[in-house]
């Protein structure tokens, strides 16, 4: 279970010159997601929701509070020792690797061989329908099947965590609903918790058991 | 799923040691080549403060003009190249037309030409052997056209790129709307696309009159007696008339000057920081004769500038004597080639090294960023006799020499690389960590092989630079040290004809040379970035 207590973070904007206001992002903030979970945070652009989902990653420090996951405090735990998946809008494919390598860079990472990282990430491809192009590079990919990679690539390290940062803003309409009801189904598979950030109420509604708006720095239950 | 591993304590500073650690390579490096030379050249000049030297040699009236057409000659560079390389930039940005990726590829060719290969190109055009005497009786020699044509040629692709740049920042909305509240073409140009460019150009004319006035290989073989310039001066001083403490503080002057332009450069540099437009203005064909014309024009400075140099050179050696390319086969001229292929592999080798230590470095040091410059605003030759006072003993030495280079070398890879880790998105390293890659991890399997495009580029033009290397070599090297610049000197500084036939055929090797390092060590395909809006939907 991952929890947050009394999150605090502020932010100082560095513009040139010109002195910029501090900026509340999380004010004594505290979240709970259960195990199976799926939880999203709503809120306008420049909220902080993505600053929460990087704290939470690691990636981001915090002035006071704490992130604990299973009752361990993970502030001296670095990212890579989270055992989390954080899923980018931009989806953060690795431009010099291909399909397959992508999908398998987490498990060599917890050091998997070569061999059997690939063959899993394979069988991961397969799943997801993308076998036939685990030797492309990951910019020939169409926008959906670049979203459905990085999913496979976060989710087969099998994380304790799932951090989804507006997954679906890159893509159309169309795209989005289909590949909305794609992911909800291999997310219930794997069931990971999972918080999804996104400014969509319909698409959290959609995908999310629980759902919160972050504004001002603080978290109001929406349902 | 594996355990969760909470870390040991550490010390929240041990990353900051880990950069200083990697800092303190290129910083001791930069300390022991440059700055204490340098420092070692100013009290060389303090020592002559107390004979009244500094008021005497002001009272030159030699020295004095020798100060005014070194600035006067860098001027009128500025504007030259200002002239003629904005209409070229404006072509290049916002025209489609067959051979314009073969064009900018030119653009590349000055930067990674030796600077005696370019002096040769001058003179086999201009010279009083060269094309232009021979089919139509024009001699330059004696001039100062030599070194202004010269300076122009070395210096037009740096503005023209940095104005391609920057007029790349007007959007395409940005245009319509001025063409839309009723500017013509002309006054949307003034008023819209010429401001977004100006920095961008001041920049690059910051450069350019640093080159041009702390120049030396140019100035050297182009101005002649008349026109030489302040870094001639100085070489003159040290090497004929073993007057170390006068030559010092004109090297001071010098110094004062560049770094004046160097700041200037730096506070324009600052300005540069503005994101792409999302709506960039597309490439058209041009169309009807005035954009025709246009584009003919552009074509044509390009060829009369960047191209005749070279292709003089071919002409010329296309039509030298037999006996001439014997001298492809002279030991000396063996054993200047193998001379300055190791030494160049050598000082490659260090810089590699140096340039990729700073650029790790100075990722969040505006400061140390600065510093990797430090070798390209004091001129060659200030560093060559700051190093010859310093070290008298190694003057000769092989290390020294090589580590001379290295200097010269390394801010092409730090600068080159700086650019790439700068272009680095976070989110890939971000990925990465979450994917449980350690910080190590992070560097060698994302960050290195995004970087290697650029460690190539960096890399062929520091190769470039090590092979046409010139001052630096005429004052440090032995006499069996000979590089093939220094056989090229000396071919150039004896009399008939023969000799010089001999010097353009060793300058044709010398620039195969640097093209050949150039085009085997840039020819890898940079990565595609991967972002949204690339991907097919």
């Amino acid at each position: 279970m991952l929890e947050v207590k009394q999150l605090c973070k502020t932010i100082t904007p560095s513009t040139k010159g010109t002195p910029a206001p501090a900026r509340v992002l999380a004010h004594n903030l505290s979240l709970r997601v259960a195990p199976g979970q799926v939880m999203a945070i709503l809120g306008p652009s420049g909220c902080g929701k993505s600053t929460l989902l990087k704290i939470i990653a690691g990636l981001e420090p915090f002035d006071s509070g704490s992130v604990c996951f299973n009752s361990i405090d993970l502030a001296r735990t670095p990212p890579h020792k989270r055992g989390f998946a954080l899923m980018f809008q931009n989806f953060a494919l690795f431009p010099h690797l291909d399909v397959l390598g992508n999908v398998a860079f987490g498990l060599i990472e917890r050091g998997l061989s070569q061999r059997s990282a690939r063959q899993r990430a394979l069988d991961m491809l397969h799943r997801f329908g993308l076998a036939a192009t685990a030797a492309q590079k990951v910019w020939t990919l169409s926008g959906g099947e670049q979203q459905r990679a990085a999913l496979a690539r976060a989710l087969i390290t099998e994380p304790h965590l799932l951090l989804l940062d507006e997954p679906f803003s890159a893509l159309d309409a169309h795209l989005r609903v289909q590949l909305r009801q794609e992911f909800s189904q291999h997310i219930a598979q794997a069931g990971i918790p999972t918080v999804l950030v996104t400014h969509d109420e319909q698409e959290a509604r959609a995908m999310a058991g629980s759902g919160f708006r972050l504004q001002n720095g603080q978290l109001t239950r929406l349902w | 799923m594996h355990a969760l591993r909470p870390l040991p304590n550490r010390s929240p500073n041990r990353s900051a040691y880990l950069v200083l650690a990697v800092a303190a390579v290129p910083l001791a490096f930069l300390a022991t080549m440059l700055v204490l030379p340098a420092l070692r050249l100013l009290l060389e000049g303090q020592a002559g403060f107390n004979q009244p030297l500094w008021t005497a040699l002001w009272q030159d009236d030699y020295l004095q003009g020798r100060l005014a057409w070194s600035v006067l000659q860098a001027a009128v560079s500025c504007a030259l190249v200002l002239a003629l390389g904005l209409p070229v930039a404006w072509v290049l940005a916002r025209f489609e037309f067959a051979g314009r990726s073969w064009v900018l590829r030119l653009l590349m060719l000055p930067f990674v030409m030796p600077t005696l290969v370019a002096a040769l190109g001058v003179l086999a055009l201009w010279g009083p052997r060269g094309v232009w005497a021979q089919w139509l009786g024009v001699d330059a020699q004696g001039t100062p056209w030599l070194l202004l044509y010269g300076n122009v040629f070395f210096n037009l692709c740096l503005l023209v790129r940095a104005g391609v740049d920057g007029l790349m920042q007007v959007s395409a909305s940005q245009l319509a709307a001025a063409r839309s509240l009723g500017a013509s073409p002309w006054r949307a140009f003034w008023r819209v696309e010429w401001p977004a460019a100006k920095p961008w150009l001041a920049s690059a004319l910051c450069l350019v009159f640093l080159y041009c006035f702390s120049g030396f290989g140019l100035a050297l073989i182009l101005g002649g007696q008349k026109y030489g310039t302040l870094e001639v001066e100085i070489y003159t001083l040290v090497a004929y008339e073993l007057k170390l403490a006068e030559a010092s503080v004109l090297a001071f002057v010098c110094m004062a000057i560049t770094a004046a332009a160097a700041l200037a450069y730096t506070l324009q540099e600052q300005r540069l920081s503005l994101p792409m437009p999302v709506d960039a203005i597309a490439l058209r064909k041009p169309v009807g004769l005035a954009q025709q014309a246009w584009l003919m024009l552009a074509l044509g400075i390009l060829a009369c500038v960047c191209v005749a140099p070279i292709a003089a050179i071919a002409f010329k050696v296309a039509h030298a004597s037999g006996a001439a390319w014997f001298v492809l086969i002279e030991d000396n001229t063996l054993h200047a080639l193998w001379n300055t292929v190791r030494f160049s592999v050598m000082a490659v080798a260090l810089a590699t090294v140096l340039g990729l230590a700073h650029a790790l470095a100075a990722r969040r040091s505006l400061w140390l960023r600065a510093a990797a410059f430090l070798p390209f605003v004091v001129s060659p030759v200030a560093i060559a006799f700051g190093l010859l006072l310093l070290y008298p003993r190694w003057s000769a030495s092989l290390p020294l020499l090589i580590a001379a280079y290295a200097l010269l070398a390394y801010p092409f890879i730090a600068k080159s690389l700086s650019s790439a880790l700068d272009s680095l998105p976070a989110h890939w390293l971000h990925a990465a960590a979450t994917l449980g890659a350690s910080p190590w991890r992070c560097f060698w399997r994302i960050t290195w092989p995004l970087i290697q495009p650029a460690l190539r580029r960096g890399v062929g033009f520091a190769a470039a630079a090590c092979l046409g290397e010139f001052a630096v070599s005429l004052f440090l090297s032995r006499p069996e040290w000979a590089t093939l610049t220094t056989l090229i000197y000396q071919h150039l500084g004896r009399p008939g004809a023969a000799n010089l036939e001999a010097a353009w055929v060793l300058s044709s090797l010398l620039m195969g040379l640097a093209l050949l390092a150039f085009v085997l060590l840039d020819q890898s395909c940079p990565n595609r970035p991967l972002e949204p809006h690339h991907a097919r939907s």
